[in-house]
């Protein structure tokens, strides 16, 4: 096996076995390809700091062995879409996907895949500090490695100071949640890199998790338009508690920028306090006049182009009011019913309903006491406005979770 | 009414930090304040009142300069927490070879743990000059600083550092209490001059060593980074580095000004900032015995705080492990148990009996002296850094003074160092 920590500072020899120079770095092209090939060396005479391209490059033994007798001396400068392994990757951060955290190389791990050499993991184990650290010739007596291969693991861009074409499609594989926990944890800069990488759902989804602080951060420094794109996938009482951290004119533009349709419910849950129910209730959900059956119920949900999630209830309102709530009927009592029954027939018996101004940690409770799902938020004119799920609530009565996520904050 | 106007009546109603005025500038106090500031502790204390004793008010335009460089340098190794979104270890891994930064992390580690034991040492003292055994104070100590960083989150930490920091104004008390000629501390302190006397140029570097410690440094670079400062919100961290540093300098001098007025002139050094306290009473009464006491015993508690959690701070960000105060103990347990190791040592150090303290401190300052040099020249180094810092490296001028700080600092303390090993060897 072929280690990065072994080849560097080693001699550079050239075909009749003189030695040109010390091996420096390693220079690896990014790209679409899963493990980089290697493109070019860096070899330091004294300081003088040059660079040899790949093609020139026998083999990788005890010293790096070149197959030219004369290497045009071309003083190295460093270009985009290239990074170097010592400088760029050894003993930075890398997110290790599988293992959902981030890690530090110690190693990296290369091998000649027909004849090119690739950068293939990464070694993550303390005993690969303790080989480097060491003098040499004692490094092969410490065993022991932790390997993680390339195609397991993502690049931060930002760890090289030039353009990279990184491929992100690895973050894919990461739950929303474990990427959040990713961001708080990484450096502004790198946090905002992920972000960047991530399609407008996801990036809403993580954003969510995110720690207050944080976010107001990644919104300040994103692109507006990219950051409206992002609001509008995510759930109004977050963006509202968001935008409450923001400059007060960034959070205008912002809104000014969003979907008119998602920003009107953003100002709604803007208009209730924090720690209201107006902030954590949904707006989503499904309204069904009185006359209606089980049947109509079931093609209506399906026309829909974006089903509630949760869908846990559906709500019976007015035939003549839609504002006006007559009762609930539970998904279990829908599918258990045949098509032609009348959803009047289905009610629940007892619904309490709740106040947007209601506190949150009430409306929790609420929802504990009565084994509820969900819960309908009437008005002042008790008009049917929005529900709060027993998700959302979750977050109130487990406050555990609110500090951890608030623990960043200046507040 | 328009959308926009809309908005704008909606979101003046809840404004949980306003973002304009002096409030944001409040608001980021706490690592420049709280790292100046654990540099006041025993040793410091001690070295500030000998001054006073000696030469009276003789070194307090020293104290001008010397809080100048403690706030540039504090203000180089925030801004580089700033910018970089990461600690002083982080940043020495990613762009120094791996033997240099285990060689640098390594002796910060001995150095940091010396000072550490000298932190509980600073609170037996304390509470033994209250009458309390220093067997209930130490463990009890201990404890409580446990408790608070694996217990509480960042603000929280913060906040009660801050409220503890305030038991350095007890020594702008003892200061009154001595009732100095405040015409002549204005006349010394605008007036420089210096006694061209061995005793008198190793207390002055003794005072520049004392002040600027590579514990601050590391301090403030990390918990500027966990508390999640951005570059766009750098001033006002800057202005809480200045504001810190100079309420520590201002402490300092006040310490020197209730010796000076009391004990000048002394035909010796004090010892330890117990003896200053005991030696105040007969002349200031017993009040300034009481301040000066409170403030002994809230400056250590402080930096016995402090101290670990820069230490822990350095040592998990090099072994790349998840970090700080604001996790809980599953999510960051190798953070804990440095942490927990690190406390429990220097207490236990500090209790052991029979110890030769006075050599063990002197070697403990010996090696931050060797240090600094090292530390400095490591944040000149990633500061002018382009790739890290972008257009936020050092300005041409601020960068001259800096290195000219750095080479004054650090020539003073390779010489403080050859002066101890020097005696060393004629005792």
């Amino acid at each position: 096996m072929l280690f990065l920590s072994t080849l560097l500072d080693q001699p550079v020899v050239g075909k009749s076995g003189e030695v040109i120079g010390r091996l420096e770095d390693l220079i690896v092209r990014m790209g679409d390809e899963l493990f980089p090939p290697i493109s070019g060396l860096v070899v330091r005479d004294w300081r003088r700091r040059f660079f040899v391209p790949v093609s020139h490059l026998l083999a990788f033994a005890d010293d790096t062995r070149l197959s030219s007798l004369t290497v045009d001396l071309q003083p190295f400068a460093r270009r985009d879409g290239e990074v170097l392994l010592r400088k760029d990757v050894l003993d930075h951060q890398l997110i290790d996907i599988t293992g959902r955290r981030i890690v530090r190389v110690n190693d990296v791990q290369l091998a000649a895949v027909e004849g090119v050499y690739r950068v293939v993991g990464v070694d993550i184990s303390p005993q690969a500090l303790l080989r480097r650290l060491g003098p040499r010739s004692l490094a092969h007596r410490i065993v022991g490695r932790q390997i993680i291969g390339w195609a397991d693991v993502q690049y931060l861009a930002s760890a090289a100071p030039v353009q990279l074409r990184v491929s992100y499609d690895r973050l894919t594989e990461l739950h929303p949640v474990d990427l959040a926990r990713i961001v708080d944890a990484l450096s502004y800069r790198e946090g905002a890199e992920i972000v960047a990488a991530l399609d407008d759902e996801t990036a809403a989804e993580t954003l969510e998790e995110l720690s207050d602080e944080r976010l107001a951060e990644l919104l300040e420094g994103m692109d507006q338009e990219r950051a409206a794109d992002i609001l509008e996938e995510m759930d109004p009482g977050a963006v509202a508690d968001a935008l409450e951290d923001l400059d007060k004119e960034i959070a205008e533009q912002l809104l000014a920028k969003m979907e008119p349709e998602d920003a009107a419910d953003v100002q709604l849950s803007l208009s209730y306090d924090e720690d209201s129910a107006g902030r954590i209730m949904s707006t989503e959900f499904v309204r069904m006049p009185e006359g209606a059956t089980v049947g109509d119920t079931f093609a209506y949900i399906q026309s829909m182009e974006e089903p509630p999630d949760p869908l846990l209830a559906v709500y019976v309102v007015a035939a003549d009011n839609p504002d006006r709530l007559i009762g609930i009927v539970r998904l279990r009592n829908l599918i258990l019913n045949s098509h032609d029954t009348p959803l009047t027939d289905l009610l629940d018996d007892h619904v309490p309903t709740v106040h947007p101004d209601d506190p949150a940690e009430d409306v929790a409770r609420l929802l504990a006491e009565y084994n509820l799902l969900a819960a309908p938020v009437l008005d002042d004119d008790n008009r049917l406005v929005a529900i709060v799920t027993v998700d959302d609530a979750m977050a109130v009565l487990l406050p555990e979770i609110w500090q951890r996520r608030g623990s960043r904050a200046f507040r | 009414m328009t959308l926009r106007d809309r908005i704008s009546s909606r979101l003046p109603r809840l404004p949980r930090i306003p973002r304009r005025g002096l409030w944001p500038y409040l608001l980021a106090l706490g690592p420049g304040l709280l790292a100046a500031s654990a540099g006041n502790d025993a040793g410091g204390i001690a070295t500030y009142a000998s001054a006073g004793a000696l030469y009276g008010y003789g070194l307090l335009w020293a104290m001008v300069l010397v809080t100048i460089c403690v706030g540039v340098v504090q203000e180089m190794s925030a801004r580089l927490g700033a910018v970089t979104g990461k600690g002083f270890s982080d940043l020495v891994r990613e762009n120094f070879s791996l033997r240099a930064t285990a060689f640098i992390l390594l002796s910060l580690l001995i150095a940091n743990m010396g000072i550490i034991v000298s932190e509980f040492v600073g609170i037996a003292a304390a509470a033994e000059l209250f009458g309390v055994s220093r067997y209930i104070a130490v463990p009890i100590s201990a404890v409580l600083v446990w408790l608070l960083i694996t217990r509480g989150s960042y603000q929280r930490v913060e906040q009660i550092f801050l409220t503890l920091s305030l038991v350095f104004l007890s020594y702008i008390g003892a200061a009154f209490l001595a009732k100095p000629d405040w015409g002549a501390v204005l006349y010394e302190t605008v007036q420089p001059q210096i006694t061209w006397s061995t005793d008198y140029l190793l207390l002055l570097i003794a005072l520049i060593g004392t002040t600027i410690s590579p514990y601050m440094q590391l301090y403030v670079q990390s918990s500027v980074v966990e508390k999640g400062v951005t570059p766009h919100e750098y001033r006002y961290t800057r202005f809480d580095v200045f504001i810190g540093t100079l309420f520590a300098g201002l402490v300092a001098s006040f310490i020197i000004i209730a010796t000076a007025a009391t004990l000048f002139p002394s035909d010796r050094p004090l010892e330890s900032a117990t003896e200053a306290a005991q030696a105040l009473r007969p002349v200031a009464g017993p009040y300034a015995e009481l301040l000066f006491g409170i403030g002994l015993l809230g400056a250590s508690l402080l930096a016995a705080g402090v101290l670990p959690l820069a230490t822990t701070y350095m040592l998990s960000e090099a072994l790349g492990i998840e970090r700080g105060v604001s996790h809980s103990w599953d999510e960051a347990p190798v953070f804990n148990m440095i942490f927990t190791t690190l406390v429990v040592l220097g207490a236990l150090f500090a209790l052991v009996p029979g110890l030769p303290l006075i050599q063990v401190l002197i070697g403990v300052y010996v090696l931050n002296g060797v240090l600094l040099p090292i530390s400095l020249i490591t944040v000149m180094m990633l500061v002018n850094n382009r790739e890290l810092m972008g257009n936020q490296v050092n300005g041409r001028f601020y960068n001259i003074f800096a290195w000219t700080i750095t080479v004054v600092v650090s020539l003073l303390s390779l010489v403080m160092i050859g002066a101890t090993v020097l005696e060393w060897f004629t005792a």
